[in-house]
């Protein structure tokens, strides 16, 4: 890119969230979505300078760790369960590649447990899988890194809630607008038929957006099972400057 | 080529476990890179909480706000060359057992320009939690809101009244944030 197509900063235009893209956000059997959610209707305020903008430089402020979940840092031990590469791209609605954007990995190990104080599930913990990560696209918008695949665990407030196994994202973009929040699921698993919060999304086709995509297995000298799953992030620009 | 537009992927609620190593280092902002940002540090808290005054733990709060004078660390801002380059102006915490999350950062300055509409001073702020499948995002402003000035912002939050309440005192910023009513 020039340097007067990047000066002239085309505007980025935010659209309301169009509700058959998302979640339903009151989810029936599952309580905290009534109490957490507004009851009152949301103020919708103007898409100011502080909204379109974000942190230049994140990777400056967090730590970027490895790429590689499938072990602890510095050790040689890998973690339980099956091997994974998980790989996508995140890119704006017009799919212009979004390089920079940080993103958090959280999920549960091979028995479906989280290295967290309020995990209460008696599934073992794993000592060589933490399952959390922090990675940065490349220029091309693209993520990749290497990890086991989660179990599936009981909602222990629940009596039959079982969550399919699944891996949780957050993703810091170029804008305040942009920050982005989801879990991915993967395919063919029967859990995810009951699932509430997969199904709390009417389209079957947008369900299909939550789920990774897995790749054509390959053997070789590391061996793991690949998944994908590119991002759309909120904003398009208004008019491209130079094309 | 007709001009492609993308549905946004669909958000999910970050459930009860986001990890405590992703807020290491996120709750202070008058740091960064091992030096003081310029202006005067506050204490940004409040509780995340839900219908009938329950305590909401590991909930996220997220902040991005301009420096002291007015700037935001992004090259939109038409003063970004002017930024402190001590302070970062995002940060993160992460509500305690009572629903309390906590930042050190600077009163911000009103940003210094945007596109000639007068802004008061204030912070974005960001909350996600276990049950919100959205992303909710408010603002708060601090204290000698100039009554001339015509924050856009402002004025919508106003209008309806009740959903945010700030109160400064003795420099200690407490804004209550409520997430649901009955």
């Amino acid at each position: 890119m020039s340097l007067t197509a990047s000066r002239a900063l085309p505007e980025i235009e935010y659209e309301p969230y169009d509700d058959r893209t998302q979640l339903v956000q009151l989810i029936k059997g599952y309580p905290r979505s009534f109490t957490s959610n507004p009851s009152q209707p949301l103020i919708h305020r103007p898409v100011m300078l502080s909204e379109r903008t974000g942190p230049s430089g994140l990777a400056r402020k967090l730590t970027i760790g490895e790429d590689d979940l499938s072990r602890t840092v510095n050790g040689d031990q890998r973690a339980i369960g099956q091997r994974i590469w998980v790989a996508g791209r995140v890119m704006d609605q017009d799919g212009s590649p979004i390089p920079g954007a940080v993103i958090e990995i959280w999920q549960a190990n091979a028995a479906g447990k989280y290295v967290h104080e309020m995990d209460h599930f008696e599934a073992p913990i794993d000592p060589n899988f933490t399952g959390i990560g922090r990675i940065v696209t490349d220029a091309k918008g693209c993520y990749k890194f290497q990890s086991i695949k989660p179990g599936a665990y009981p909602v222990m407030a629940s009596d039959w809630w079982w969550r399919p196994p699944h891996i949780h994202f957050s993703i810091l973009g170029p804008s305040w607008m942009s920050r982005f929040v989801t879990q991915i699921f993967f395919p063919g698993e029967p859990l995810n038929e009951t699932d509430l919060l997969l199904n709390a999304v009417p389209d079957p086709e947008v369900r299909q957006r939550l789920i990774f995509e897995m790749t054509p297995t390959t053997v070789g000298r590391v061996n793991g099972l690949g998944f994908q799953r590119d991002f759309v992030l909120r904003g398009k620009r208004r008019t491209l400057a130079l094309d | 080529m007709p001009k492609q537009h993308l549905p946004t992927s669909p958000y999910c609620t970050i459930g009860p476990f986001f990890p405590g190593e992703l807020v290491v280092g996120c709750e202070d902002l008058t740091h960064f890179e091992e030096k003081t940002a310029r202006g005067q540090h506050i204490l940004l808290t409040g509780r995340i909480l839900e219908e009938g005054k329950i305590a909401v733990r590991d909930a996220i709060v997220e902040i991005w706000q301009p420096d002291a004078n007015g700037v935001l660390r992004d090259p939109l801002d038409p003063h970004f060359h002017e930024i402190d380059p001590r302070f970062f102006g995002w940060g993160r915490s992460r509500s305690n057992a009572e629903g309390w999350y906590q930042f050190r950062t600077v009163l911000p300055g009103p940003l210094r320009a945007d596109g000639g509409v007068p802004r008061c001073p204030q912070a974005n702020v960001m909350v996600l939690a276990i049950g919100l499948v959205r992303r909710l995002s408010t603002t708060v402003f601090f204290h000698d809101v100039p009554e001339s000035v015509d924050d856009p912002t402002l004025n919508c939050i106003a209008d309806v009244g009740g959903c945010l309440r700030c109160a400064i005192r003795n420099l200690i910023l407490t804004v209550f944030l409520r997430t649901a009513s009955t």
